[in-house]
């Protein structure tokens, strides 16, 4: 079983200089205390590096190599770092040693191609040749399932997608499990039995072609095992596109998911101009309208005027109509002198048509005709006065002037909150952005299409299996040759095969079945609701917390989902043929004091070596100390040199 | 009797002004934008007089093709004997008010739709 003895660091993030924390051997576990920014994060990174020779950023993105060195030594320039890992496995004493140095010639690295990474492995003192380092490392802790033993608290909430079958990250995580568990040793001896029983089948259809009576069956045998062998191939190269595809998507995802937020303003961005454009296209329209009624806006200005130039008309108008009137009156009374008057029907006296013609001899018919056209000249104005009067509303102009305002208000509101976008794009990669949604697009698919193409070869196969099994009952009522001989081993084969098929599916019900009673019997003790029964697998390995009624809760929240987590991970390590440390970064982030204690009490069941990353508030010391008493192994403080260098030091409070 | 003007002009002081008025987008061409400079003047109370040096922009058939706003002028400034020569005066005047009052910003809405006097 792996166990960590020492980790040195030299120039690490913010481990300044050369820096060792060491690890006891005795079962238990090691707490290491960090603020914020103090490297937490980095100490893990540091075991993974020695490991694997990466970083990762948090996520799962694996970081750039160049920023991981330490930033006042880079300041001085000094670039680079190394990562020295002391450990024992199987009774031998390891010490693994990874480095990232500027390359040759390099003396300002700028980017992680400016680096070599080299790294040796030491075992009892020995250093091992690379092939043989290799295969030491992937032996003791393979990459493939090392998240089950170095993790990010943050991270386990990935966990829950192996309650839902269909996404790849689940797929992915159930795969790893299957790893850390065994199975893939069953499922590889099973795929060598297949292939040695379809070489077997071929074995036996060359035999029966040897002999008259057999030849034809062995002749179709023999196409038909050739066209499996072709199928098989395409149906290898199809799955594993597949199952590259599927990686590619789940890392796909992985990123647009931290591009979440660029993504939602980038959206956001798209909408304001949409909207933007739309805002601008109803203010020209109304601005248009806006402008033909300002033609005569003009009108609107003088309607005070108009309005007391038509009342002065008006009375002129009415003085020498009444004026023109009289004197029509009156030539009409003279005309008929001895009629009566037309208005009061009184005979007109003497007297007054004397003075009726005294007055129609004052006003000659030049003057008349003078008045008339006066009239008409007054007439016309009055006709020009109403007519501008009419167009001197402004009730039309103002809705269409306010309309324009309201749009170029809205327009400049959206434009404010555009801008205020495009600043916080500013640093973005909208090109890579871009370029990874339509990746991702075109990544699904090409997995439909895969998907399609797989489905439809395996049915050609079964159909080949299928005519290939007739044929052989009816080669089975024939015997010559060496055909018995055949005939056995691939009998032999078939059985074998069918044992392993069936004890690859009991062995998965098996291990389902304790990896579920152990975390069980884990969630029972870290669980603070006492209505909670434990936990239900499913075929994914994901699970399910089970009410004391028997019903499934639907629903958990982000603790809830750590603490099932943490469930999974105690369940795997106690079933799991390759044993390790669990180093965790960040555990208790999301829980409250209950089940931090429960967790940190059942710890040291769940395997014999942790390092917990944790800060003060997290994990208070005394909680720490009490629930874990002896198996309390060792206490580290990350302190702050400056902000850019920490130094690790044995908790001594 | 005096003869009136065929044409209309802006002085080349007002040429600006006046293209300032139509850029600012509220008028659909300069002539709308002169018309309301004219009306600018008469409410301000300009009601006679004569400007030189204007370059001719319009022909008055262009600017009045009923003679409705000749017949307005006369019924509002009935002492002018030359309604265009006046209408000209008084689009150059009103522009250059115009322009001292509302600056570059072009904002025409408080001369159009003046606030109600309060009570």
């Amino acid at each position: 079983m792996l166990q960590l003895k020492a980790l040195h660091v030299e120039d690490f993030g913010p481990f300044k200089g050369h820096q060792t924390i060491k690890l006891s051997l005795q079962d238990g576990v090691t707490v290491i205390y960090g603020e914020n920014m103090r490297g937490k994060t980095s100490l893990l990174n540091a075991v993974r590096f020695a490991f694997f020779g990466k970083v990762l950023g948090r996520g799962t993105k694996a970081m750039s190599l160049h920023k991981v060195g330490n930033w006042e030594q880079a300041a001085k320039g000094t670039y680079g770092f190394q990562v020295q890992l002391e450990f024992k496995d199987e009774d031998h004493e390891y010490k693994l040693t990874r480095s990232c140095r500027p390359r040759n010639g390099v003396s300002t690295p700028s980017g992680d191609d400016d680096y070599a990474v080299d790294y040796y492995l030491e075992k009892d003192a020995n250093v091992l040749g690379p092939q043989q380092a290799e295969a030491e490392l992937k032996r003791i802790l393979p990459e493939q399932i090392s998240r089950f033993f170095l993790f990010d608290g943050e991270l386990l909430q990935e966990y829950e997608d192996l309650l839902s079958s269909e996404t790849d990250m689940g797929r992915r995580i159930s795969e790893a499990i299957e790893r850390i568990l065994g199975v893939p040793v069953l499922t590889s001896a099973r795929t060598t039995l297949l292939r040695l029983k379809e070489k077997s089948e071929h074995r036996e259809a060359t035999a029966a072609q040897g002999d008259q009576k057999t030849r034809e069956f062995g002749n179709q045998l023999a196409d038909l095992h050739a066209q499996r062998q072709v199928l098989n191939e395409e149906l290898q190269r199809l799955e594993g596109e597949l199952d590259s595809m599927r990686s590619q998507k789940a890392s796909l995802e992985e990123a647009m998911k931290k591009k979440e937020r660029v993504a939602a303003l980038l959206d956001k961005r798209e909408t304001l101009d949409r909207l933007m454009r739309e805002i601008e296209a109803r203010r020209a329209l109304k601005q248009t309208e806006l402008q033909q009624a300002m033609s005569g806006a003009w009108c609107a200005l003088l309607a005070d005027p108009i309005r007391n130039a038509t009342k002065a008309l008006r009375e002129s108008e009415l003085a020498l109509q009444t004026e023109l009137w009289r004197e029509d009156v009156l030539r009409g009374l003279q005309a008929h002198a001895g009629s009566e008057c037309p208005a009061c029907l009184q005979k007109v006296s003497s007297d007054a048509r004397k003075r009726i013609e005294s007055s129609i001899h004052g006003a000659s018919d030049k003057e008349r005709a003078e008045k008339s056209r006066e009239l008409a000249a007054l007439r016309r104005k009055l006709a020009a006065l109403e007519q501008h009067a009419g167009a001197a509303r402004t009730d039309v102009l103002r809705i269409l002037w306010e309309a324009v305002e309201e749009a170029a208000v809205d327009h400049a509101a959206k434009k404010g909150e555009r801008d205020e976008i495009a600043k916080q794009l500013e640093s973005v990669d909208e090109e890579s952005l871009r370029k990874t949604k339509a990746d991702f697009e075109s990544t699904i698919r090409h997995i439909d299409v895969l998907e399609k193409g797989v489905a439809k070869t395996r049915a050609s196969l079964d159909q080949s299996k299928s005519d290939a099994e007739n044929i052989q009952k009816r080669l089975d009522k024939l015997a010559g040759g060496n055909l018995g001989t055949e005939r056995r081993r691939r009998e032999m084969f078939s059985d074998l095969h069918r044992l392993f098929d069936e004890a690859v599916g009991a062995y998965r019900e098996q291990l389902r079945k304790r990896v579920e009673a152990d975390a069980t019997r884990l969630f029972k003790a870290l669980t603070t609701e006492p209505e909670y029964a434990g936990l239900r697998i499913n075929d994914s390995y994901g699970l399910t917390i089970v009410h004391q009624d028997g019903s499934d809760i639907p629903v958990r929240s982000a603790g809830a989902e750590h603490v099932v987590a943490l469930c999974l991970m105690g369940a795997l390590q106690n079933n799991a043929p390759l044993r390790g440390p669990i180093v965790i970064d960040s555990p208790f982030g999301r829980l409250d004091r209950g089940h931090t204690k429960n967790i940190v009490r059942a710890l040291p069941t769940m395997t014999k070596q942790v390092v917990l990353l944790v800060y003060d508030d997290e994990l208070p010391p005394d909680l720490a100390r009490n629930e874990l008493k002896s198996k309390l192994r060792g206490e580290w403080r990350l302190e702050r040199r400056s902000a850019r260098h920490t130094a690790l030091v044995p908790r001594k409070d | 009797m005096a003869t009136d003007k065929k044409t209309i002009g802006i002085t080349k002081a007002n040429a600006a002004a006046l293209a300032g008025l139509v850029s600012a987008g509220r008028f659909g061409s300069e002539l709308d934008a002169a018309k309301f400079a004219m009306a600018y003047a008469i409410k301000a109370g300009v009601t006679a007089g004569s400007t030189d040096g204007a370059e001719t922009k319009w022909n008055v058939g262009s600017v009045d093709p009923d003679g409705s706003m000749r017949s307005l002028l006369e019924a509002l400034c009935p002492e002018s004997a030359e309604p265009y020569r006046l209408a000209e005066h008084l689009m150059n005047e009103g522009i250059k008010s115009l322009a001292v009052k509302i600056g570059a910003s072009g904002d025409l809405y408080e001369t159009l739709f003046p606030a109600p006097p309060s009570p």
